[in-house]
């Protein structure tokens, strides 16, 4: 069997886990200076401002076309979604009663396991 | 002489390549087949532990796992999920989930996951789940339980919620409090602490502007603490597609760790401003809508499981919170591992888990 210090594929491995190693570790002293908070703060601060304003400015342009923004189509994705949620668990309380009234003791109205139990003893053996 | 020892130079069986050149065909021809098949299918299926929904309230669920032992022990638990993150990291597949190694080990389980909150969410403040979302789930625990105890599990930031609704209800029903890789000196998370620095970073404009702060926007922050990463797990995946159960355990990781969920505005808001650039929980000056929550006033058992390799909440953000709780019955256990490893990963299930069953047993009764 060849010595894992020259198989290659052990090298490649290796190799890689240096190399995100190494990354990681430069790019972490990078990001830890206050000039890199900075201009990423910046940066971010300026897309979020961009991107209110390009919002506001599309919401406008679309109700001009008479068309919907994506928050109202979110809005009703959402609606519809609780709706169907609604409807999940009306559906699971009518299977849940249905079924209870074939069979008593199932589903949540089961009778749940006795609260006794107890811890193993040090023996590894349950008391 | 003999012609194998002739073949072999130091360090290396010159007889053993055409068994590496066949095996490395092998993997070659597994990994086109493969690599096919990760494409054309849809990864494991997350979080199917049989389960109850007990309450839905926005962002909030609450759910009840059903036993799975004949007999269980008296005090129930209820785990408090991380707000940036969804449940299932700790409920993964059969054989690898926490809530089933708790669920057969005779525990009743509770569960507070999280999901998107609702743009109309965004005015949800630290004291929405502090002082309102984990009592109504107590509440709900302890009626659909019968029991008054109630047992706490906290993951990361879920640990943080956790003890602060412990330091201010410390007259009960908190009976033991369990948290997971649990920051408590935020000046100590390094990179998070130089990304909010509030000479510019300006937290006002953004929660103005976006309302709820982006799942992706957390998920950046998140890859930035290890920026490389992504890409070479991309690399190491290629690698190791002929392995199923690489790829297995790459695709439950990789799903949950790009499902990061957006936060609520002024609850993002609090963070950053008492926690980040304030500290006030470590400096003993936190409040939660006016009350002070100083984590000395908890006085219940304490178990705090840290990871030895955790690059999203070093030791040091870490330590002191055995040092700072009150409690006399507490204990700090470090374990090899990372922030998810040490609660999800497959070495969890011989580490913390039997080390949480063995704390947790004797105080359950």
């Amino acid at each position: 069997m060849a010595d894992k210090g020259n198989d290659p594929a052990v090298i490649w491995q290796t190799m890689i886990g240096e190399m995100e190693k190494g990354f990681n570790s430069f790019a972490s002293q990078a990001m830890a200076s206050p000039e890199f908070s900075k201009v990423m703060n910046q940066v971010g601060g300026v897309t979020a401002g961009a991107q209110k304003q390009l919002g506001e400015l599309m919401e406008k342009y679309l109700v001009s076309m008479n068309l919907p923004s994506r928050a109202q189509m979110v809005g009703m994705a959402e609606r519809i979604q609780a709706i169907e949620g609604q409807l999940n668990e009306i559906k699971a309380m009518l299977q849940q009663v249905h079924h209870n009234s074939l069979t008593p003791e199932s589903g949540r109205g089961m009778p749940r396991p006795p609260r006794t139990r107890q811890p193993p003893s040090a023996d590894g053996e349950k008391k | 002489m003999t012609a194998s020892a002739g073949l072999k130079s130091p360090g290396l069986d010159l007889t053993s390549i055409p068994e590496r050149i066949q095996s490395e065909v092998q993997r070659a021809i597994q990994r086109s087949i493969k690599g096919v098949e990760y494409i054309a299918s849809s990864g494991p299926s997350l979080g199917s532990t049989p389960k109850d929904v007990l309450l839905s309230r926005g962002t909030l669920n609450l759910y009840h796992y059903r036993p799975m032992a004949d007999e269980i022990y008296r005090v129930p638990i209820l785990i408090v999920m991380a707000t940036t993150n969804r449940g299932y990291i700790l409920d993964l597949v059969p054989g690898q989930s926490f809530v089933e190694f708790l669920l057969k080990r005779g525990y009743d389980v509770y569960m507070m996951d999280w999901t998107a909150p609702k743009p109309e969410e965004k005015s949800l403040r630290m004291e929405d789940y502090v002082l309102d979302f984990i009592p109504d789930c107590i509440r709900r625990v302890q009626q659909d339980s019968g029991e008054q105890d109630v047992s706490v599990i906290g993951y990361c930031f879920g640990g943080v919620l956790s003890l602060l609704y412990g330091s201010i209800h410390n007259d009960g029903p908190m009976k033991n409090l369990i948290c997971f890789t649990t920051p408590i000196d935020f000046r100590e998370m390094k990179l998070f602490s130089n990304f909010s620095d509030r000479r510019y970073f300006d937290v006002d404009r953004l929660v103005d502007s976006v309302g709820n702060v982006p799942g992706d926007m957390i998920m950046t922050s998140f890859d930035m603490l290890r920026p490389a990463s992504r890409a070479f797990s991309q690399v190491q995946l290629w690698d190791n597609i002929w392995n199923d159960e690489y790829v297995k355990g790459y695709r439950m990781m990789d799903r949950w760790g790009s499902d990061t969920l957006p936060l609520a505005g002024e609850y993002f808001r609090a963070i950053t401003k008492d926690l980040m650039w304030d500290n006030k929980l470590y400096n003993d000056t936190m409040t939660v809508g006016g009350r002070a929550a100083n984590i000395a006033e908890i006085k219940v058992p304490i178990l705090h499981a840290v990871a030895e390799h955790d690059h999203i909440v070093p030791y040091d953000a870490a330590k002191h919170l055995i040092t700072k709780v009150g409690s006399s019955d507490k204990e700090e256990v470090m374990l090899k591992g990372g922030h998810v490893s040490l609660v999800a990963g497959a070495n969890a299930i011989k580490r913390l888990w039997p080390k949480l069953d063995n704390w947790l047993g004797k105080r359950s009764t």
